[in-house]
């Protein structure tokens, strides 16, 4: 017998929702003191329009749905996709307001592609935009990377227990700190001290590249949060062909691959236990995964013969593998040189890096390197179990932060997610060749939307169905959140309405 | 002094995964050599 919700779940999800939005909503303070600072008054009118909306609905919210109870596994799974949701319809109204999209859809597309760190976007006159509307677009990325719960678990919520359940629902499921709210705040902490490194790196090759002092830290700061929280949004439309920059390149992709790794690694890495990075899984997969792939991408390009020495391949070939693999987005190439120039071969081993991803609890998206690992573990394991006598007891482990051993358990929970994530592929790829696109491109596009990766082979633009705007949207947000949470609140729903 | 030391591993920690990522392109621009080769 399937439960209604009672009035109790309901309060809760509001409450705590209505928390996060008022959270939210203030995270628009920044680009309203930038947009005063530079002397941009009408982008800071549309943040303070878009602000008072949001503190005005949050805090609705809080004062109907007031309560001190803490919440349970099925109110925060759900309070997570709902605040995902509000999340994109409260960042899209600055949005729309800029003048910039062409509808209020292609706002929320790129409000969802911002939060979920994707990078696809539905921008027009990208180059006009004013500096105050540009820093929201990265600024979304930036939230969204660390997670919107995180913003709320940091400053808002109070009580351990609920935080937690929150925290698992944004699909970071690993404990960092015996405390969620510590573990919040050191995301935040490790962010923040390489936002201020890698914006300094961007801005001095900006500048000896021959930008303006301020440019060149605007488009450090914008660069670096979008490479980082792996968005692959730009503050100009050729994304990082713009810069034309061997230098600025190399600083993004190490960018990239910080930005991929575990905040867990991070922690251990950084109180001391270095040589984690040699022996942890998801490192060692990554690397494994990475060049077996830009294997496949460089088989496929050298056929092509369009890159004419070692520097272009790794200029063009290695920085969209890592772009892709890390599920960052940037490009150093137009969206229709993949179809016009690469190979069947090297876009197969772009999609294959897109719908690996990097690691959990990191930015990225799609299936990631610790299920990835596990599930090669558990094929070792049970390739040993033939190859060894009957009686032989087969014991498999792997390193990830301390020794573990591998639990069937484990492989299910790797192996649902990994065959969730291939079944959302798969459906954005029939939706785009219902509407006529090519098998490969769907799924190019499709994966790049489901693994929030942001890479474009050109489908995506303002022209495209509103249907396929809407699958790309559902793929971003179901991707980031890993399924779970957005199964549960589907299964809230049909309690809500069959439920007795 | 702790404050010191854990700034010290977290200098030492991000040059760590700086040399990660460092190493990754390493190989990379090797297999680029390897293939520009025809090997």
């Amino acid at each position: 017998m399937i439960l209604k919700p009672g009035k109790k779940d309901i309060k809760a999800i509001g409450y705590y929702l209505g928390k996060i939005i008022v959270g939210l909503s203030l995270t628009m303070v920044v680009p309203i003191l930038v947009g005063l600072a530079v002397g941009e008054i009408s982008p800071v009118v549309d943040f303070l329009i878009s602000m008072q909306a949001g503190l005005l609905i949050g805090i609705i919210l809080i004062k109907l749905c007031n309560t001190d109870c803490e919440l349970n596994w099925m109110q925060g799974m759900v309070v997570v996709s709902l605040a995902w949701i509000a999340a994109m319809f409260l960042g899209a109204i600055p949005m729309y307001l800029s003048g910039h999209w062409g509808s209020y859809l292609d706002a929320c597309f790129d409000a969802m592609s911002g939060f979920a760190t994707t990078g696809l976007t539905l921008v027009q006159r990208l180059d006009h935009m004013s500096l105050t509307h540009n820093l929201w677009r990265h600024l979304t990325l930036f939230i969204g990377g660390q997670g919107i719960v995180i913003i709320a678990l940091s400053f808002f919520v109070k009580g351990a227990s609920g935080a937690f359940k929150l925290y698992v629902g944004e699909a970071r499921d690993e404990k960092i700190m015996p405390n969620v709210i510590h573990t919040s705040r050191f995301i935040w902490m490790v962010s923040i001290a390489y936002l201020i490194i890698g914006t300094f790196v961007l801005s001095l090759i900006g500048i000896f590249g021959g930008m303006k002092p301020f440019s060149a830290i605007f488009h450090g700061a914008c660069i670096f949060m979008a490479a980082f929280d792996t968005g692959g949004f730009s503050p100009q439309s050729q994304s990082i062909l713009y810069y034309r920059s061997f230098a600025f390149e190399i600083a993004t992709v190490i960018i990239m691959i910080l930005g991929a790794l575990n905040f867990r690694l991070h922690y251990h890495i950084w109180a001391g236990n270095r040589k984690e990075i040699v022996k942890n899984i998801e490192t060692t997969t990554l690397f494994v995964s990475i060049i077996t792939v830009f294997s496949i991408v460089a088989i496929g390009l050298n056929q092509s013969g369009i890159y004419p020495n070692a520097v272009m391949f790794f200029r063009k070939g290695f920085f969209q593998l890592i772009s892709a693999h890390t599920g960052t987005g940037f490009q150093t190439i137009y969206s229709m040189q993949f179809v016009k120039e690469w190979n069947h071969l090297a876009l197969v081993g772009i999609i294959l890096a897109m719908g690996l991803g990097g690691a959990v609890c990191s930015t990225t998206g799609a299936i990631k390197m610790l299920r990835v690992g596990i599930i090669f573990k558990a094929f070792v394991e049970d390739i040993k179990r033939i190859i060894l006598p009957e009686k032989a007891i087969v014991i498999q482990k792997f390193h990830h932060i301390k020794n573990v051993f591998l639990e069937d358990r484990q492989v299910r929970s790797a192996l649902l997610i990994t065959l969730a994530y291939l079944v959302l592929y798969l459906i954005g790829a029939y939706v785009g060749m219902f509407y006529g696109h090519p098998f490969l491109r769907s799924l190019f596009e499709s994966t790049s939307a489901s693994a929030n990766v942001g890479l474009s082979c050109g489908i995506t633009s303002p022209s495209m169905p509103a249907v396929l705007k809407v699958t790309y949207i559902l793929q971003m947000w179901a991707g980031r959140l890993e399924f779970m949470s957005v199964f549960t609140l589907i299964g809230f729903f049909v309690a809500a309405l069959k439920g007795k | 002094m702790i404050k010191r030391k854990f700034f010290l591993n977290a200098i030492l920690g991000i040059s760590t995964e700086v040399c990660y990522a460092l190493f990754i392109m390493l190989a990379a621009l090797l297999i680029c050599f390897l293939i520009n080769l025809k090997i």
